[in-house]
């Protein structure tokens, strides 16, 4: 028989998507029998995740206090700020190192179909901190899916009015693109975005 | 045996994550309606298929197996259609939230396909969306065999369009007093499909919301209540 605290462990690893009963008994004979000093590594990072990481007043994305250093850099420029489906799309911006500006993680998207509304983003948390009186435009950096470009429909009516300036990132060809290797789907919506040369 | 079909003409309806890697698509096909296939490893990060199981294209999906295990191995996007944005985009999730709702799976329904690439079609070219959308609603309705008739009474008496009338589902026009109460003018012009005057408009919508939900059993439209939210914005005062 399983003593109860193994099988309370295999319970628990089963919260990882992705994770069925198999994979979750082969993790905790892993780390019980190969990995005792990981187990427990793991197990204060997780605790200390929960306990220090709470979502930025200002970007809602996690942060160990009140306010993300990102958000309260002086270096960032106040007055843009770009809104992001996830942390990873945020961090992927930032891998960039051409925008100066500030960051709204939204955790989610509006996907009707799924059930998930404007109350299920932090569309109003993202309404109240456009309203700080220093941000002018704001970008919409959702994904380029269905889902993502109604996120970004709704999100951009609702703060232009509020008076502000909105914007979308553009789509079309990647970097260093060549026509002949693109998708057809992508060089349409390339034509279709098309701006004044 | 197990079946293999190739290159049917579809739309996407949904999709959604299913185990680590894969997609349930549910599609909207011409010839055998809807239906539900499984894209496996489509949420890779190199997987091509995801980019091209996007909903409101047209689409030609060719995939294999039977049941609930049926493959989608290929997708190729048709091309030239219009792209939906903002409100049109919206509604068309809305008319892709009551085929998922009320379109039985695996019942193929041609002229509603037809009707429903028309409708995205409409909406895509930049058209008023109401007129598109109660026609579609219609055009479901009928398919699904709750049509009623329009242009008579319950007791077989012609609609007069001056007169008011009531509306009950599956009886249809009933003299006023019972179920929602509709002019007889906008009762003929739905009919005609002719939606010009702003009154007939009102006052389908309503009608048409009533039945819809009487057949939905009031499981709720999230796509309205979130076009609903949309119209409603007015600019704050700052």
């Amino acid at each position: 028989m399983t003593p109860s605290a193994l099988a309370n462990l295999i319970d628990a690893l089963r919260v990882l998507p992705g994770v069925g009963p198999k994979s979750a008994a082969r993790m905790a004979y892993h780390l019980l029998q190969r990995d005792r000093s990981g187990a427990a590594r793991l197990a204060q990072a997780m605790g200390m995740a929960l306990e220090k990481l709470r979502p930025c007043e200002r970007c809602n994305s996690y942060s160990e206090t009140p306010v993300c250093d990102l958000c309260a850099s002086p270096k960032r420029d106040p007055r843009l700020l770009c809104v992001v489906e996830m942390p990873v799309d945020m961090n992927r911006m930032e891998e960039t190192h051409a925008y100066p500006g500030l960051y709204f993680v939204l955790m989610g998207r509006l996907s009707p179909l799924d059930g998930l509304g404007p109350r299920e983003i932090g569309l109003e948390r993202l309404l109240k901190r456009a309203r700080d009186g220093v941000t002018e435009e704001i970008i919409l950096a959702t994904n380029f899916t269905v889902e993502g470009e109604a996120t970004a429909h709704y999100i951009g009516e609702r703060l232009k009015a509020q008076g502000l300036k909105v914007s979308r990132i553009a789509r079309g060809l990647p970097a260093g693109g060549e026509l002949e290797h693109v998708d057809a789907m992508t060089v349409a919506q390339a034509y279709m975005d098309r701006r004044p040369a | 045996m197990a079946d293999k079909v190739d290159n049917e003409v579809a739309f996407i309806l949904h999709t959604r994550p299913w185990r680590e890697s894969s997609l349930i698509v549910e599609a909207f096909t011409r010839h055998r309606g809807r239906i539900s296939l499984v894209a496996r490893g489509a949420r890779r990060p190199m997987s091509s298929l995801k980019s091209r199981l996007l909903a409101f294209q047209p689409l030609l999906l060719s995939w294999f197996g039977k049941g609930a295990v049926r493959t989608l191995h290929d997708s190729e996007w048709q091309g030239g259609r219009l792209w939906l944005k903002g409100e049109a985009l919206m509604c068309g999730f809305y008319l892709n939230e009551l085929l998922l709702k009320l379109l039985p799976a695996e019942d193929p329904h041609e002229v509603l396909f037809d009707h429903y690439a028309g409708a995205l079609e409409t909406l895509g070219a930049g058209s008023e969306p109401e007129p598109v959308l109660r026609r579609f609603e219609l055009a479901l309705l009928s398919e699904l065999g709750y049509a009623h008739t329009l242009d008579r009474t319950e007791q077989g008496q012609p609609v007069d369009p001056g007169e008011r009338y009531g509306f009950v589902p599956d009886r249809g026009v009933v003299s006023p007093g019972h179920g929602s109460t509709v002019l007889g003018k906008t009762l003929l012009d739905m009919m005609a499909g002719d939606f010009d005057d702003p009154c007939t408009l009102v006052e389908c919508k309503q009608l048409m919301r009533g039945l819809i939900n009487h057949y939905l059993q009031d499981r709720p439209l999230l796509t309205r209540q979130l076009l609903i939210e949309l119209q409603g914005i007015e600019p704050m005062n700052l």
